[in-house]
């Protein structure tokens, strides 16, 4: 089977029911994107699917034929960037092994919508558990990416 | 030793000094200090002194100036790896920009100062290194100036350090690169002298963690993301409960599961899944549908034990602390308040799952994972393989999080690859689901507080009756026998034992029921329950006598400044007394010590529709030196949201010998919509480092329970607050 991944046609081979999560890490030896709960309840695995955030964990490989797939190994536009260097400005990661979900959360909200409030930013990254805490800089980092774009 | 330490004196002029930092991995084989589980746990307070060879064991200058500092604690979280670089790099005076931090390999150079052992734990990292580290960076710079000095021919008293470079008026300058491989066959100065608080520069400001880029885009390599060529994955089936047989299992609808490769039995009752990718041994152990047998706790259930150990408290127990009369005193008592306060087990959950790959190669293996004892991973690793210690080569990656649980105190989960590495004799990775995560241990203990305090006619305090009923936290270790005294342990009665309240008449006795379920520590440890007794006991006493929680406080701790200079600050911040709550709000405050630093908080929470939401937190902390400012604020922030996660939610319950919660639908934990704003302020001290890791937890869920009172007059005695999971 072939996917796009980050850009480029890749040629898998992983078994069409594998969770999207385990073709990235396990095949294609992409691990920044991580394992947390395999239900879809953590968001330490959120990847972009034509843009949308999505748990790699509960997308079967044969869902995403066709598609564009961006693991954080491939957020290198102008909106991660600024979002990586709010990231590191504002101490954000601890443990830092949900941070490259909450990057990818963080990177699709802000491509949708340039100036979130902080409501708006709770919506979109519910979903991403980070259990050192870091959700009081999550939102600051956020709302200083976006004064950056 | 001599030979031990000649063997690094050539190591460190080879690997260390001359070669790229990638030739750390070749020091790694070659230590040769043999180190066992039982001399590990050998526990010696020394005054920390510098090996021949120390400052180039954590101090590593490339001649491209480049300065490596081999970090001697686990990364998981709490910062060390920018934080105890700050510590050397201040006496070294070497430029911030061109430091990197790596993990140290296990040798007895890098042992925790205090616990004689190569170990990361008990908020200890900042406080047992504060000296070692900074003598390190002193020693080193001074040898990089006599370097200099004699190379110039000069007094090296004419010579100072700064910023990566010897500088002298009459020669100019050299860089620390030039004059590493000189410097280290210098003769390592004893007692080099340390600067003052008031010349810091690098000590007290907030530099970016080292970390943080790695972290932010995916590169950070953790256990979970280790690579070995040739490596399988395994994933285990394990009980609940230890002790529990095999009844039945499918072995041939495991192997039906594409990429599954073997069913193995080890070490007793345990199967292992190996295959060829995570998610097959993942569905490949599901498949085996394991059915245990295990008679004796067919019907425990934590509803059952929590009752006997009620009833146990209603029994003597063994005395943690006695002054004055409580007897006599609580004859005079014209009133009493009597409380019971009930504690779940909870997991720690950390985002990364446990997993530890080990390539097992015959005489000598290799295993990374993140380490948390790895003087102790190594020797129980060595000891299932065959091996000698120092045949086994750890590697220390990050750790996504551990709130205690990577602190295994037997090695679990490194015990568990290791069995499978020698069963199937390929490189193999052992991974949990977040459920395996949940299930099988280990667990904060659960525990009981029956407390009875007597009050004379004018509400006056004249006795504190206190029973601890607690499960152990380090039974069925090693560390037992050196944590437990006379049946006292510690870990269970520590934040009431040693309450700082002058109290008179005052008793703590603890009883220790049998677990079913392993224990550990989980962040705070002891502090977890005992800080939310004793806090919201005296907001009790502070409403029985309508007194104000800052002022009846501030006159039981008048023996203590430094609780006393947290207070202070906490009111400074808040206004207290003069400021309210937002409407329809309430404040309450609770203060701790813990992990020798004290923590007050304030806090300001609503309650809607039966739900309490918790808007501020304003914390003040005493932690002596605060070495990275902002890296200290996310240490406490990080404490808020763990325990607010955990007086809100959190429990781990057995039913029918089964435990009940398996994921983070049933086992919540805080989301970003119910993080509190969080104001942290420090004391202005110049003391040595204390705790930060934990101390900022105990004191949350009190005083949320002291504003919850305020709002709904309700007590909260039993936690978590949530009995189901809200909607």
């Amino acid at each position: 089977m072939e996917i796009t991944i980050n850009g480029k046609k890749t040629a898998v081979t992983s078994d069409e029911n594998t969770p999207l999560l385990w073709v990235i890490r396990d095949e294609l030896n992409l691990t920044g994107t991580k394992f947390g709960c395999g239900k879809g309840l953590c968001g330490a695995c959120t990847v972009h699917i034509d843009g949308e955030p999505t748990r790699s964990c509960s997308i079967q490989l044969k869902e995403v034929a066709g598609k564009n797939i961006k693991t954080i190994e491939g957020a290198t536009d102008k909106v991660a960037k600024a979002v990586q260097s709010a990231w590191v400005n504002n101490h954000v990661p601890q443990c830092g092994y949900c941070q490259s979900g909450q990057v990818m959360s963080a990177c699709s909200l802000l491509s949708q919508n340039k100036k979130p409030n902080d409501a708006q930013i709770c919506e979109a990254m519910s979903g991403n558990i980070c259990r050192c805490g870091t959700y009081q800089r999550i939102k600051v980092a956020i709302h200083e990416a976006a004064g950056k774009l | 030793m001599s030979t031990e330490n000649k063997d690094i004196a050539v190591l460190n002029r080879r690997n260390f000094l001359v070669s790229t930092a990638t030739g750390l991995a070749g020091l790694v084989v070659a230590f040769n200090i043999p180190t066992t589980a039982k001399n590990a746990l050998v526990s010696h307070a020394t005054a920390p002194t510098l090996a021949a060879s120390t400052p180039n064991a954590f101090i590593h200058i490339s001649p491209d100036n480049t300065i490596t500092m081999v970090i001697n604690k686990l990364e998981m979280g709490q910062g060390v790896n920018t934080s105890l670089a700050q510590l050397i790099a201040e006496e070294l005076e070497c430029d911030w920009k061109t430091i990197r931090s790596v993990s140290a390999p296990v040798n007895e150079v890098y042992n925790h100062t205090v616990y004689g052992t190569q170990m990361t734990g008990g908020s200890s990292a900042l406080a047992s290194s504060w000296d070692q580290h900074r003598k390190i960076g002193a020693a080193m710079r001074e040898m990089l100036k006599s370097a200099a000095a004699s190379r110039w021919n000069v007094p090296v008293s004419e010579v100072r350090a700064e910023n990566g470079f010897i500088h002298h008026k009459g020669k100019g300058k050299l860089s620390y690169g030039e004059l590493a491989e000189e410097a280290n066959l210098l003769k390592l100065p004893q007692d080099p002298p340390l600067k003052k608080a008031k010349d810091f520069k690098v000590i007290g400001k907030s530099m970016k963690r080292v970390d943080a880029s790695d972290k932010s885009d995916g590169k950070a390599i953790f256990g979970m993301d280790v690579r070995v060529p040739g490596m399988v994955y395994a994933c285990v089936a394990r009980p609940d409960i230890d002790g529990a047989k095999i009844g039945s299992f499918d072995k041939n609808a495991a192997k039906k599961i594409p990429g599954v490769l073997d069913v193995v039995k080890f070490n007793g009752d345990y199967l292992a899944v190996i295959a060829t990718n995570t998610f097959a041994a993942q569905e490949g152990r599901d498949a085996l549908n394991v059915k245990w047998i295990d008679e004796s706790h067919s019907k425990t259930s934590t509803k059952e034990l929590m009752n006997s150990m009620r009833e146990m408290s209603s029994k003597k127990g063994l005395i943690a602390k006695e002054s004055g009369n409580v007897d006599v005193a609580a004859k005079k008592a014209a009133s009493t308040i009597n409380a019971e306060y009930e504690f779940p087990y909870l997991a720690h959950a950390p985002m990364e799952t446990m997993n530890c790959t080990i390539d097992f190669k015959g005489d000598s293996a290799e295993i990374w994972s993140g380490h948390q004892m790895p003087t102790i991973d190594q020797a129980v690793a060595a000891g299932i393989l065959g091996l000698k210690p120092e045949n086994v080569t750890v590697h220390t990656v990050y750790a996504g999080g551990s709130f205690g649980r990577r602190g295994s105190k037997n090695s679990d989960y490194v015990v568990l690859a290791a069995h499978i590495a020698k069963e199937i004799k390929r490189p193999v990775k052992m991974v949990y689901t977040r459920e395996d995560d949940m299930h099988g241990g280990f667990y904060r203990p659960m525990n009981f507080h029956k407390v009875e305090i007597s009050l004379d006619d004018k509400k006056k305090l004249l006795a504190w009756n206190h029973h601890i009923v607690g499960m152990t936290v380090v039974g069925g270790s090693n560390f037992e026998a050196m944590m437990v005294k006379d049946g006292l342990e510690r870990l269970i009665h520590e934040g009431v034992s040693d309450t700082h309240y002058d109290i008179e008449n005052f008793r703590c006795e603890q009883s220790r029921p049998e677990t079913p379920l392993k224990t550990l520590w989980w962040r705070s440890v002891g502090h977890t329950h005992t800080a939310y007794v004793m806090e919201t006991m005296i907001d009790e006493l502070c409403h029985a006598t309508n007194a104000d929680p800052f002022t009846y406080r501030e006159k039981l701790l008048h023996k203590s400044p430094r609780h006393l200079a947290v207070l202070k600050l906490l009111k400074e911040q808040t206004g207290w007394g003069k400021k309210k709550a937002s409407a329809g709000r309430a404040w309450g405050m609770a203060i701790h010590e813990s992990f020798h630093s004290v923590v007050g908080h304030v806090v300001e929470v609503s309650l809607q529709k039966g739900v309490p939401m918790v808007h501020k937190v304003w914390a003040a902390v005493h932690c002596g030196t605060v070495v990275n400012p902002e890296g200290a604020k996310t240490q406490i922030e990080s404490s808020i949201a763990f325990g607010l996660g955990a007086f809100l939610y959190q429990k781990i319950e057995l039913e029918k010998g089964k435990i009940v919660q398996d994921n983070f639908d049933t086992f919540q934990v805080l989301r970003i919509e119910e993080m509190p704003n969080v104001m942290v302020e420090f004391v202005k001290t110049n003391d040595a480092p204390t705790g930060l890791g934990e101390p900022g937890l105990p004191p949350l869920a009190p005083a949320i329970a002291n504003a919850l009172f305020k709002l709904d007059g309700k007590r909260v005695r039993s936690l978590p607050y949530f009995k189901t999971a809200p909607a």
